[in-house]
Order: C-alpha cells, then sequence, then structure tokens
C-alpha cells in the first residue's frame, strides 16, 4: 500500500496521530502536498463522508475521522501555501441573526474542509449583511446559512433580498440549512440549494462550484 | 424562586447515546475515555440556575378542554454559556468529537435539571393553591415568543444575566423555558413534560401516552394497548405474548424481528445492522428497539421459534449431519400410543433453550411419545444469566409461571388430558432451571461465590408443584423427582447425563461434554469425577451468529467451497434461512482451507467487510468477521475448559477411553470438522461419540431404575467442580486455543 493510500486508511479509521506521523513523512519525500492533501486526506473524507450517506458508519466514526483529517492538515496547510494549492472553492458561513445554534453549522464547516473548501466561518448571530461583505472580501463561491428556529429562517431571506439588492445574487452559490429548512422554503426565498444534512450540504457544495466553474 | 445548587451527575450512556454512540460501536471505549476525560472540566464550566415566577397568560390561547387560570408558573433552565463555548472552541480547533461531547453534555445536564426543579414547582404551586393542568414547551405547545414573558416574569436578565432576542431565542443557547398552566385543583399536578409530544423518541425517561398495536401472525390477530416509553418487546413480554429475545434486549442479536405493516416506526442504528434497505423500507424492525408512537398494525414472525428441533435421545443415532428435524408447529409426534392400563411415567429435561419430555412405559421402560417445546422463558433472554437478572427484579413467578405451563401442556398432551395415570415423573436440569421451576431465590446464582439454593434431589408431588394449575380433580396426585446437581454451574442436567452413559460404574475415564450455552464438561470414573463449565455462548447453537438461526427447517448445516464459491445443504432442503450450529463449524473449516480466514482468525478483504456469501434464500446468508470471532471465543472455551480438566484429572490423551458429545449441537456435528478448527483434540477423534440429549435419557431411566436416585447421589458425591474462571491454566489455553 502507498504511503497516500495509508493516509487515507488511517484517516478513515480516526488515527488522528498516524495521519500526522505519515503526512510528515510524505512530506519528508518530497511528495506533492498538494497529492497528499486531493489524494490522502480528502480522499479519506470523501469515503468516510459516503459511508456516512449509506448508513455505514455513524456520526462518531465521522467525527474522528475529521478530526485526524484536520490533524494532517494542520502540518499540511504551510506546505500547501507555499506550492499555491487553490482550495476546491471558498465558503462563508454563519447561523443567521437572532439564531445562536451552532452545533449544525460547525458539522457543515467540519464536512466542508474535509470537502477542501476553504472556510470562513462567521458564528452564530450574523447580520445579512456581515455574509455580503465577508463574501466580497474573501472572493468566497459559496454563502451558507443555518437557522433553527421560525423565528430566524426570515433572516435567510433578508441576506437574499441584500444580495440582489446590490446586484450580487448570481456572483454566489447559496445553500441553506436548519431543523425547520425544507426545500420549498429553500425555493421560496431564492437559494440556491436545501440540504438536509451536513455530508449532503459537503457533497452538494462541490457539485455546485464545480458546475458553476464549467 | 432561583435555584443554583444542583447535585447532577452527568449520565455517560446518554450523552454517548445521544451522538450515536452505542455499546457495541467499535468507538465506544475510545470515546468513554474522551468523556471522562472531559467530566472535570465540563463539570467546572456548568453554571446552572433556575428560575421559577407566576406570570400571566390570558393573551395566549391554550389548548385545552377544561378551565385553568389566566396565572400560570413559568420556569427557566439554563447551564451558562461555558459548556456552549467549550463547544465551539474545540470544533474550531478541530477537535469535533469532544466539540459533540460538550454538547451532548450540556443537554442532558440541562435534562437532568428538569427533573430536579420538579418537587420545587410543585411546592409553589402548592402554596398559592394551585393544581397544575399540563406543561407547555415553545415552540411545539405555545408561541415561542412566550419566553419572553418568562424571561421578565423572572426577572431572568437581572438574577443571572440572561439575554433574549428578537426571535425570543435566549442567550446563552443552553437555556430553556417550561409554562406550567394551573387550576384550582390542587389535588392534581400534571407537570410532566409531555413524553409524546417530545421528538426524543429513544429518552430512557420517555413516559406513558398509550397506544394501540394490533398483532398479527398467520392465524390471528388481537389489539393490544402499549405505552409509549416503553419498546414494542417489553410490552409484548407484559402481556404474555412470545417473542424471541437472545440477547435479552439488548439490541445486538436480531431474533426479534417483526415487521410493521401500518404506521411509523423510526430506523434505528441496530435495525440497519439487521436489515437491508429493502427490509426496512417493508417495515422490518427489532421489537426490542421500537417504541410504538402511534397506532400502528404490527406481523409477528417468530420464524425461528416456531420451527426450533430440539433433540430427543429416541433420535440417536440416526446419523450426524443428517437433516430431519421436528417441526414444532406439530408438537407431538406420532408415538405409536395405544396401551392402556399399563403403568406410565414422564421424563423431562428442561434446557434453557428447549424442553423435552418423554412419556414413558414403565414395563418396558421404553418412550411411547414424545413431546417437545420451545422453553418460553426465552422471552427473558436466551442465556441463563438474563434469567437470573430477571428472577431477581421481579419475574421470579412469571418465569415459574410460563415453565409450569409449558410442562402442563406437555403433561396434557403425552396423556391425553387425562386418560392415562401417570406414577412418577423425574425431571432434570441446569442448576438455574430447577431454581426458576422451584422458585428458588436466583439472588445468590450470580454473584460471587455463587451459591445455590438447593441442588440435592427434590421429591415433591404434582400438585405441590403444579398448584392451582394441576388439574387436581381429573387426575391423581403422583410424585415428581428433580435429579441432583454438582454445583451452580454443574447441575442435575449433567448428572443425569452421566448417569444415562453409566459413569457411576466406569472403570475407564470418559469425557462427557455438553456443548450448550454453558459448555459443562466433565471428566472421570466411577472413583473420582471432575467437573467444569466454560462461557461457550450461544454460537454453536446459531446464537450470536449474524445470520445464525436454531436448527430449524431452511437452516444451513454444510458448506463446502468450490473457488470461493459455498455450495450448501439445508436442513429439509428448504431455501435457505439462516445458518446452524453445524453450519457454522462448516463455514469456519471451509473458509479456513481456502485460506480466506487466517490463523489468527481475521478474514481477508473483501470478506473482511462484508461478510462471505453462503447463500441466496429469503435474503442473503452471509458469514461474517463478526462470526469467526465468536466461534473462536467459543470453541476455545471448550477446548481450553476440555484440556484443563484433563490435566487436572492427571491423564493424558491415551488413558481417556470416550468423549462424549452431548446437547443437540454435538448430536448433528461433524466430529471431523470440530477436530479441524480445534473445537476438539484431534488426538481424540476416533474416541469422540455424538450422544444427544443425555439429560433426557438419564430421566427416563431413573424412571424406571430404583437405584437411580442412589446412583445420582453417588456421582454426585464424587464429583468435584474446578472453577476455570480463575484458573491459570485454564486462561493460557483459553488464550492458546484462540488460534486456529
Amino acid at each position: 500500500m502507498g504511503l497516500i493510500q495509508e493516509i487515507s486508511e488511517y484517516l478513515q479509521k480516526g488515527r488522528a496521530k498516524n495521519v500526522k506521523a505519515l503526512v510528515q513523512q510524505a512530506l519528508d519525500e518530497n511528495m506533492d502536498p498538494k497529492e497528499i492533501l486531493n489524494d490522502g486526506l480528502l480522499a479519506g473524507m470523501m469515503v468516510i463522508g459516503t459511508k456516512f450517506k449509506n448508513n455505514e458508519v455513524f456520526v462518531p466514526e465521522v467525527l474522528v475521522a475529521a478530526r485526524a483529517m484536520n490533524a494532517g492538515l494542520a502540518i499540511l496547510e504551510p506546505k500547501l501555501v507555499e506550492v499555491g494549492n487553490e482550495p476546491v472553492g471558498k465558503a462563508v458561513i454563519g447561523t443567521v441573526k437572532g439564531d445562536l445554534h451552532d452545533i449544525g453549522k460547525n458539522l457543515v464547516v467540519m464536512m466542508l474542509k474535509g470537502a477542501g473548501f476553504e472556510i470562513h466561518d462567521l458564528g452564530v448571530d450574523v447580520e445579512p449583511a456581515v455574509y455580503v461583505e465577508k463574501a466580497e472580501e474573501v472572493g468566497a463561491d459559496i454563502i451558507c446559512m443555518s437557522a433553527l428556529l421560525t423565528t430566524t429562517m426570515p433572516n435567510m431571506q433578508n441576506c437574499i433580498d441584500l444580495l440582489k439588492e446590490k446586484n450580487l445574487r448570481d456572483k454566489y452559490i447559496v445553500m441553506v440549512g436548519g431543523a425547520p429548512v425544507n426545500d420549498s422554503f429553500a425555493q421560496q426565498i431564492g437559494a440556491d440549494y436545501y440540504t438536509p444534512d451536513a455530508a449532503t450540504a459537503a457533497e452538494t457544495a462541490k457539485e455546485a462550484v464545480l458546475k458553476k466553474r464549467a | 424562586m432561583k435555584i443554583t445548587e444542583f447535585h447532577i451527575e452527568l449520565s455517560k450512556e446518554n450523552v454517548l447515546a445521544a451522538i450515536d454512540v452505542s455499546r457495541d460501536s467499535d468507538l465506544y471505549e475510545e470515546i468513554e475515555y474522551e468523556f471522562e476525560e472531559m467530566l472535570p472540566q465540563a463539570y467546572e464550566k456548568i453554571q446552572p440556575a433556575a428560575l421559577l415566577a407566576f406570570g400571566d397568560i390570558s393573551d395566549y390561547e391554550i389548548d385545552h378542554n377544561g378551565e385553568y387560570e389566566t396565572t400560570a408558573l413559568f420556569g427557566i433552565n439554563s447551564v451558562g454559556r461555558g459548556l456552549s463555548e467549550w463547544s465551539t472552541q474545540l470544533f474550531a480547533e478541530g477537535d469535533y468529537l469532544k466539540g459533540m461531547l460538550a454538547d451532548a453534555m450540556a443537554d442532558n445536564y440541562l435534562f437532568q435539571m428538569d427533573q430536579a426543579v420538579q418537587d420545587a414547582v410543585v411546592e409553589m404551586c402548592r402554596e398559592k393553591g394551585y393544581g397544575i393542568v399540563r406543561r407547555l414547551e415553545a415552540p411545539q405547545d405555545i408561541p415561542i415568543s412566550i419566553q419572553k414573558r418568562a424571561f421578565d416574569a423572572t426577572d431572568a436578565a437581572q438574577e443571572i444575566g440572561l439575554g433574549i432576542k428578537e426571535s425570543f431565542m435566549y442567550d446563552p443557547v443552553k437555556t430553556v423555558c417550561q409554562v406550567y398552566v394551573l387550576d384550582r385543583n390542587i389535588s392534581r399536578f400534571h407537570n410532566e413534560h409531555d413524553c409524546s409530544k417530545c421528538d426524543n423518541l429513544t429518552c430512557r425517561f420517555r413516559k406513558i401516552p398509550k397506544v394501540s398495536v394490533t398483532l398479527k401472525s398467520e392465524a390471528q390477530e388481537y389489539k393490544i394497548t402499549a405505552e409509549k416509553g416503553k419498546t414494542l418487546m417489553q410490552t409484548l413480554q407484559e402481556k404474555h405474548i412470545f417473542i424471541s429475545a437472545v440477547c435479552a434486549g439488548r439490541g445486538v442479536c436480531g431474533k426479534c424481528r417483526v415487521r410493521v405493516l401500518e404506521g411509523n416506526a423510526l430506523i434505528t442504528e441496530a435495525d440497519r445492522k439487521f436489515f437491508c434497505e429493502e427490509e426496512l423500507r417493508e417495515g422490518f424492525r427489532l421489537a426490542c428497539r421500537l417504541y410504538p408512537q402511534e397506532d400502528m398494525i404490527i406481523e409477528l414472525e417468530n420464524r425461528e421459534d416456531e420451527g426450533f428441533s430440539v433433540i430427543t435421545d429416541q433420535e440417536e443415532g440416526t446419523a450426524s449431519g443428517e437433516t430431519d428435524s421436528r417441526d414444532l408447529s406439530e408438537q407431538k409426534t406420532s408415538g405409536q400410543k395405544s396401551l392402556h392400563g399399563a403403568a406410565y411415567g414422564i421424563a423431562v429435561d428442561i434446557g434453557t433453550t428447549t424442553i423435552a419430555m418423554q412419556l414413558v412405559d414403565l414395563e418396558s421402560a421404553e418412550a411411547v411419545d414424545i413431546y417437545t417445546a420451545i422453553n418460553r422463558q426465552r422471552s427473558y433472554g436466551a442465556d441463563v444469566i438474563s434469567r437470573i437478572e430477571a428472577s431477581n427484579t421481579g419475574a421470579k413467578q412469571e418465569l415459574q409461571q410460563l415453565i409450569l405451563q409449558e410442562l402442563q401442556d406437555g403433561i396434557c398432551s403425552l396423556t391425553d388430558r387425562k386418560n392415562i395415570a401417570l406414577q412418577r415423573m423425574v425431571i432434570a436440569g441446569n442448576t438455574t432451571m430447577i431454581h426458576l421451576l422451584m422458585r428458588y431465590s436466583c439472588e445468590t446464582l450470580g454473584v460471587y461465590p455463587f451459591t445455590p439454593v438447593n441442588i440435592e434431589t427434590v421429591h415433591t408431588t404434582y400438585q405441590e408443584l403444579f398448584g392451582k394449575l394441576s388439574d387436581r380433580t381429573l387426575r391423581d396426585d403422583f410424585p415428581i423427582t428433580v435429579c441432583p446437581g454438582i454445583s451452580t454451574y454443574v447441575g442435575g442436567d449433567i448428572t443425569a447425563g452421566m448417569y444415562a452413559l453409566g459413569f457411576e460404574q466406569l472403570e475407564k475415564t470418559c469425557v462427557l461434554i455438553d456443548l450448550g450455552t454453558n459448555g459443562e464438561m466433565v471428566i472421570g470414573n466411577k472413583e473420582r469425577i471432575l467437573a467444569a463449565s466454560t462461557a461457550a455462548g450461544p454460537a454453536f447453537e446459531g446464537g450470536n451468529i449474524i445470520c445464525g438461526t436454531g436448527s430449524i427447517p431452511g437452516a444451513i448445516c454444510s458448506v463446502e467451497l468450490n473457488d470461493g464459491d459455498a455450495r450448501v445443504a439445508t436442513i429439509n432442503d428448504r431455501p435457505a434461512v439462516g445458518i446452524c450450529g453445524t453450519g457454522v463449524i462448516d463455514a469456519v473449516s471451509e473458509l479456513m482451507r481456502a485460506e480466506i480466514i487466517d490463523e489468527t482468525g481475521l478474514m481477508e478483504e473483501p470478506y473482511f467487510k462484508d461478510g462471505f456469501l453462503l447463500a441466496r434464500g429469503e435474503r442473503e446468508i452471509r458469514f461474517f468477521q463478526k462470526d469467526v470471532r465468536e466461534i473462536q471465543l467459543a470453541k476455545s472455551a471448550v477446548r481450553a475448559g476440555l484440556e484443563t480438566l484433563i490435566s487436572r484429572y492427571g491423564v493424558s490423551y491415551e488413558e481417556i477411553d470416550r468423549i462424549y458429545i452431548a446437547g443437540g449441537f454435538g448430536y448433528k456435528m461433524d466430529v471431523h470438522k470440530a477436530v479441524g478448527i480445534g473445537l476438539l483434540p484431534a488426538e481424540c477423534e476416533e474416541k469422540i461419540t455424538a450422544v444427544g440429549n443425555t439429560s433426557l435419557k438419564g430421566a427416563r431411566k431413573s424412571l424406571t431404575e430404583s437405584s437411580a436416585f442412589s446412583a445420582m447421589q453417588h456421582l454426585k458425591d464424587h464429583a468435584e467442580e474446578v472453577s476455570l474462571s480463575d484458573d491459570k491454566l485454564f486462561q493460557t489455553l483459553y488464550m492458546e486455543h484462540m488460534f486456529f
């Protein structure tokens, strides 16, 4: 088994220490950081994400795998910057104004990282304007919004309206999620995608970015 | 009122369950460790505060038929912001697991706080002369704006520095609000959380509201009421409706499958383990994981037990590996019962799994009819440990009634209700079964030093033992004798078995092994006997095997591999429904031969993950890595036990005259393959004989031989138990024989 393959395998088993050591070893052997990232870390996360969707593994397995990925990424990141690696895409994400729930949003952040995105996490209670400003500033591809209350869901609409007002709506892919949100609500407020869970969110985000670039 | 003193312990079980970590998860231990590691810090970060205050709700519409006051009691519970902030920080650092744990800890603490404040809630209402009509939570029962009302009424900003958003969400996030609707009936306090409206379906505190469940089986349909907080299995057990519960409802054996025909049934993690997508769509669920939340129609299958084959000693010698199985739906076989006026007795073997009874002609000493049945106590778990636990937690009488009822059915069936007069009955069974039959306390059976209440010969009578179950007016009373046991672990079934084989007269040394769950074994002759039991588990009976089943029609009983493809034979040549004990041994033996399993028991890819496909019947029958492990544990327990006994007895293989294998499984076993996987020593292959149900045979023999009980007493007196669990040699051998 090649080193890269081994990284992916250990990641899937959630062995952070092994992943860290192997990433270091791969770098020491002058392997391409991009290859370590794409074929090792991200490939491993992709397997876990698919297994999760197919109910072959459950939340804890995903958590430990992502943790292992993060451990590897910490070592890899400086090298990736050196070689000028481009992320799959850039995402701005946060829980909307008036809403302090953050676990769901955090899981989406985790999965997006695992899909190779550069993440700008705005936290919770985020004003519509803040999403837009940040997206403009970093040159994002996607804006992700989470809401867990019926009283805060309208703030998703406010953000989309603001994008329209500034003539920026088509510039960004808008994704929404959260317990009370569903497909028809997403359509109604003019969002591009609704996804029911974090794994699907990451997958959809990746596809959407690729489609938009094509 | 403000409460800040709480003495709450976070529940590991519930926190782990909240993030989907079940006991059988591979990650359980790792996550358990991290949970423990986090605890001290977690407690430091929790700043609990509860507020209670009365306030006005006259402008809210409350869904309640009947009068209620416009004043309500508001409650707010908060664990502060420490844990949530920690969770956020952990996520940012990339420690997602701990982040989730911190969040789940906060929820668990909040949940327990709720229980803790209820006394104060009732006290406050009582003081003001209020009763509680019902409890409301936003947003499911009342608009979320009520949280602002509660916030103001309790002066939460001032009291505990709580914040509130325009969305009516509290800050910090781990804060909840309850509204208690009041009236002037001070004798009634419905302050409990309405579980039926809560979405935490598997919560173990979930209570009451009842639903109606219609049960359908092939012939019958009936309605029962089920409490929402109980699993379907618990409800069925309470109503005395039989359901197979090999693992006692722990969700690991998959034997309690039912099919939901109508109604919504959540799919649990355990369900996914045992059913494929299609089966799940068709409504298959585990009864032990199913919490009926609405009226539903359920189909009961229980195929396994309907067709469980019970080995009686009549079947002896009909060749090993044969596919004869007695279908229990008939229950009675065609004995040539025609005799009148003769004297009869009944021999009984009460097994943990099955019951076998024979009507014996006392003059010819021959069995003229047999009756076999499933031990209905199985609904309290397949192994003796589960039964002991059940007995100790209130089901003692219940368990006795189940077995007595079964025996009574057997007596009636064998005697055509009343036409045959019975002279006597002899019962053999393991120590736990006899304790349950006699309604002895099982308290001391399950704890060190594992002393039984009584293992001596018991002399009783039909009317005395069966009480009001006995048909007093129809039948003359007759004596019942229970065979004596050697210890808690080596019971009367083994004594009877030795007696059947004539151990009390043996000059040469012989071995008797009962290849059941308890793995009892004895070695010796008329001078001296050593006995032991070893935790073999039910693997040899198809238990704990993912696609395992009893010896029923359709059970795979032999396996042959050719070029990586399996060819199987099933009992009665029916389409494969599962794999039984003999099939399990065959499968392991063949997979070893094909080098799909290495000597450590590891299965090679891709079988490691997906298992090895044995047959496609109604569903795919696969043999999994976990199954190999089960067999490794079971076979090394038996083998190490045997080797230890031989060594302690101080003989060599050559000095052993015979090795008798008793029990339903042993009887059909392919000795060569059993030796091949290391279950039994190759050196003794020629000496191994399968002898079927020796316990029943011994009971039968003792009906007609007057010296029977003195012989059994002799065996008991000359027997000594070797405790394997603390035997160093056994432990070493156990590890040694784990491999193939």
